[in-house]
């Protein structure tokens, strides 16, 4: 591999970020179990859970592209089930509310004018109590949440793998000095469609999935550059070195 | 070999739930996250009250803050005083997770006056009691949870061969623990301890925000009896997800072999999603329908 299939590597890995967000459910009033999806703001928890998918990545340094990309996946997918468990937990016992999607019970979602879950096939509406927009993850959001999880993973890994590999040549702490770029280009690219998501998402079935151009084009331009800056400032610092 | 890593994925599988408590109690005891909307917007509809509102970062970065504040004085001091790796590690973390109190406890107070005064003009009166009894209760989960973490990543760093240095493994682990904290146990503390004068189970509605829980057991409510509500569930929740998400991410990389590994965890993540389903299952049976209007 060379250095410029590294840098597109990081312009990939940071759109896929951007999409990820898409995917995981997030909503900051399901903190008042008002809301379906994971009660904190989208970006911060796709932030949370592409960290947990690099540290994952950073145990198979030496194992190659492919060993790196599946353990982000898998770190960063176990952190939104564990994430996505924890509050359905916390709603069917410390609320005492079911997980209902209240976009799908309204029938606004992408699926029409369906109010039934895609995958289980279980009614939406009645579930909803009254005067809320649904609370926690039901089935298909879990799902969703899954995919944003795999995504994001792939995404932050593959970020991290093409920094770390322009960095080997010119640092000695190559590892830890790339783990902190990749986390910095994910942050980036998770921000970025809080202002297409507008702090609330349900997921692959929530009518924002039709934004993902929009976050797309965008990511895309901010990846370029950020990958344009770290491809230059390393050639510039092995040019010195040799 | 494998005994070091067994023995690293338990300790690290167990300093992770303790953090994940500690975090989460003292988001709960300063209205740290999500729910200080709840708490800010009381005071609009004239309902003054006692709360201790520390919110002004999201509870993510003001972890990871904590966190990675403690781990660098920790290393700082651990591979500059020359003692033996395991006391120097232990007497490094208590010092960085002291300082790292210290300066939530500033930061705490500055922000609830702050916050507070914002409020004039609603009326909403500055407490010191209101201040005073949680901000130490507060600033002690902060050092718990920063001296679980700083431990955590030391443990990670050393038992479990990550490549990361110790700062910012325990940046990672402050953000990603935040995260969780905020979705999960604070949910306990948003939709039921701040709306406990409404039935169990009616679902707070849109119409009911802001109409926070002002009185208490013992008179007017303070944040210093949050965590005594919230440990009893919200608490060991956060425990579980991020203990679960340590131990299970560790004791599957015991093999040896990345691919076994990551075979393990989607088979863990699998057998989950499968819970998630019956969770849902036996809520949809305990709870509902519900009809609009009652």
């Amino acid at each position: 591999m060379d250095p410029v299939t590294a840098m597109f590597l990081i312009i990939a890995g940071g759109v896929l970020v951007g999409v990820c967000v898409h995917f995981i459910p997030a909503s900051a009033v399901g903190a008042m179990s008002a809301s379906t999806g994971i009660a904190t703001g989208p970006s911060m928890l796709s932030f949370g859970a592409g960290l947990s998918g690099i540290l994952s990545a950073s145990f198979a340094l030496d194992s190659g592209l492919a060993a790196m990309l599946a353990s982000g996946a898998a770190g960063s997918t176990l952190m939104v089930v564990l994430t996505i468990l924890g509050g359905n937990l916390v709603n069917a016992f410390g609320t005492g509310v079911p997980p209902v999607s209240g976009q799908t019970a309204s029938g606004q979602s992408v699926l029409g004018s369906s109010t039934k879950d895609a995958i289980t096939g279980w009614e939406q509406k009645p579930f909803v109590t009254p005067g809320t927009d649904g609370h926690g993850m039901p089935v298909q959001t879990a799902i969703s949440g899954v995919i944003g999880g795999i995504i994001g993973g792939l995404g932050g890994a593959m970020v991290f793998f093409g920094v770390q590999f322009m960095f080997v040549p010119v640092s000695q702490e190559a590892a830890g000095l790339s783990g902190m770029i990749a986390a910095g280009i994910f942050l980036i690219n998770c921000v970025l469609p809080a202002y297409t998501l507008v702090g609330k998402t349900e997921g692959m079935f929530d009518r924002k999935m039709l934004r993902v151009p929009k976050t797309f084009l965008s990511c895309l331009i901010v990846s370029t550059f950020l990958a344009l800056i770290i491809y230059s400032t390393s050639t510039y610092a092995s040019m010195g070195a040799t | 070999m494998l005994q070091l890593l067994l023995l690293g994925s338990a300790l690290a599988g167990l300093l992770a739930f303790l953090a994940a408590i500690f975090e989460n109690e003292d988001s709960d005891a300063g209205s740290a996250s999500n729910p200080n909307s709840q708490v800010q917007l009381a005071p609009q509809i004239e309902h003054l009250h006692r709360y201790y509102n520390k919110a002004i970062a999201g509870e993510p970065p003001q972890n990871a803050l904590w966190a990675a504040l403690a781990a660098t004085i920790a290393y700082i001091l651990y591979s500059r005083l020359g003692m033996d790796p395991i006391p120097g590690v232990i007497l490094g973390s208590v010092l960085g997770a002291l300082i790292a109190s210290l300066l939530q406890g500033m930061y705490g107070s500055l922000a609830h006056i702050s916050r507070i005064a914002s409020m004039k003009n609603f009326k909403q009166m500055l407490y010191w009691d209101s201040l005073l009894s949680p901000l130490p209760l507060s600033m002690t989960y902060t050092f718990f949870s920063a001296l679980c973490l700083t431990l955590l990543s030391f443990v990670i760093h050393g038992l479990l061969g990550s490549p990361f240095p110790v700062p910012l493994i325990a940046m990672f682990l402050g953000f990603t623990l935040g995260a969780i904290a905020s979705s999960t146990g604070d949910v306990h503390y948003g939709a039921e301890r701040l709306y406990q004068h409404y039935t169990f189970g009616s679902g707070i509605a849109i119409s009911k925000q802001g109409d926070i829980d002002v009185k208490g057991e013992y008179g007017y409510r303070n944040s210093v009896d949050t965590p005594y509500f919230t440990l009893r569930f919200g608490g060991p929740v956060t425990g579980l997800t991020f203990g679960l998400l340590i131990l299970i991410d560790t004791l599957s990389r015991t093999s040896g072999s990345v691919w076994t590994s990551v075979i393990l965890e989607f088979s863990i993540i699998a057998l989950i999603l499968i819970f998630i389903i019956y969770l849902e299952k036996y809520t949809r049976d305990r709870y509902g329908p519900f009809e609009e209007g009652k």
